[in-house]
């Protein structure tokens, strides 16, 4: 009998894994793959800005848990892959700014920071996910591992392979190719800290609530961003909501 | 250009190069923009000579911690930084034209 392929907390992994594939089947991102060869060149530039903006606020989640980890709270390989894993965001960030920047979409990187597409909007599904995730701080760090790579890395894999696919542009394709390997590292990463430091059974139920949340946060991004590419007006309630009486 | 010399193509020694990103992160920093991230699987970083224009600046070497890791491409010479004294703040670099 196969001990690691049967042990409870690899069953738990895979759990995990096959949820946030089956909401990864189809999402708001199969609507630009579908039209991936019929963007412009600005709703490339939405497309390459908003997936810029994610990346590199992750140095602010990465920053608040990071500071969160102790010495000697986990083995150095923990440590080590969490270091990877950021190295790995800062590249992904690093190449949507190179190709922003080899388009022309603007000549310098200061002046796609003060673009409205490479803009971070705190009241917005971005804002949202980014705040959701810093906010893991307050949880273990096998939990906020747990949590993001068991839900929103596995809804970017999709994606990114999809991508891959998708676009015949040869930049963009091996754009999101080559961010293939890496992202699907952080997933085994996810399963590793699972596998190894998700047992207690308040811990699992953590997991897979957290998992759950960040999967749901990151789908609403997804939403967010494709309606931005697509220029689909999305609607907005101008209702002021009221005030319930006795907080008024 | 007046008063710039001659660009002379240069890239990354992959064999010495600790991959420590401080070129790319310097070259962003004062708006080249010239070493990028190789899209392959690798993610390697390059100089993108369309862009660079050493030996009009050499912001880069002056930052590179691995010494030899940026070679001339056509001799393979490794290239040092220049002296200290020879930067100044009020140098004024010129982009290529495109």
């Amino acid at each position: 009998m196969n001990q690691v392929a049967t042990a409870p907390f690899t069953n738990l992994a895979l759990r995990l894994r096959e949820t946030s594939e089956a909401a990864a089947v189809r999402t708001p991102f199969e609507l630009l793959a579908e039209q991936a060869n019929s963007l412009d060149e600005d709703q490339i530039f939405r497309l390459l800005g908003k997936l810029w903006v994610i990346k590199r606020l992750m140095y602010y989640v990465y920053g608040g848990w990071a500071q969160g980890l102790n010495v000697n709270e986990y083995p150095p390989s923990v440590d080590y892959l969490l270091s990877k894993q950021i190295y790995d965001d800062s590249t992904h960030e690093m190449l949507f700014m190179d190709e922003m920047l080899r388009r022309r979409c603007q000549p310098t990187q200061a002046r796609v920071f003060a673009h409205e597409y490479g803009t971070f909007v705190q009241a917005s599904r971005i804002g949202h996910i980014i705040f959701t995730l810093r906010a893991l701080a307050n949880y273990s760090h096998n939990l906020r591992i747990t949590a993001l790579n068991m839900g929103a890395k596995v809804i970017e894999l999709t994606w990114l392979k999809r991508f891959g696919e998708a676009f015949t542009d040869p930049a963009l394709k091996k754009l999101f190719a080559g961010l293939v390997a890496e992202t699907e590292s952080h997933i085994q990463m996810g399963r590793f800290v699972v596998e190894r430091f998700v047992h207690s059974d308040v811990d699992i139920d953590l997991a897979e609530r957290l998992t759950g949340i960040v999967r749901r946060d990151y789908l609403a991004v997804l939403d967010e961003i494709a309606a931005f590419v697509l220029r689909i007006e999305t609607q907005q309630s101008d209702a002021i909501p009221e005030i319930p009486k006795g907080l008024d | 250009m007046a008063n710039q010399p001659d660009v002379i193509a240069i890239k990354i020694d992959h064999e010495k190069c600790t991959e420590c990103r401080m070129c790319y992160v310097v070259c962003r920093e004062i708006n080249f923009n010239a070493v990028v991230i190789d899209t392959s699987q690798e993610h390697l970083h390059e100089i993108d000579m369309d862009r660079c224009i050493y030996p009009g600046c050499t912001t880069c070497l002056m930052y590179c911690p691995a010494d030899g890791s940026i070679v001339e491409s056509e001799s393979g010479r490794s290239l040092v930084p220049p002296p200290p004294e020879a930067w100044t703040e009020d140098k004024q670099l010129r982009r290529r034209a495109k």
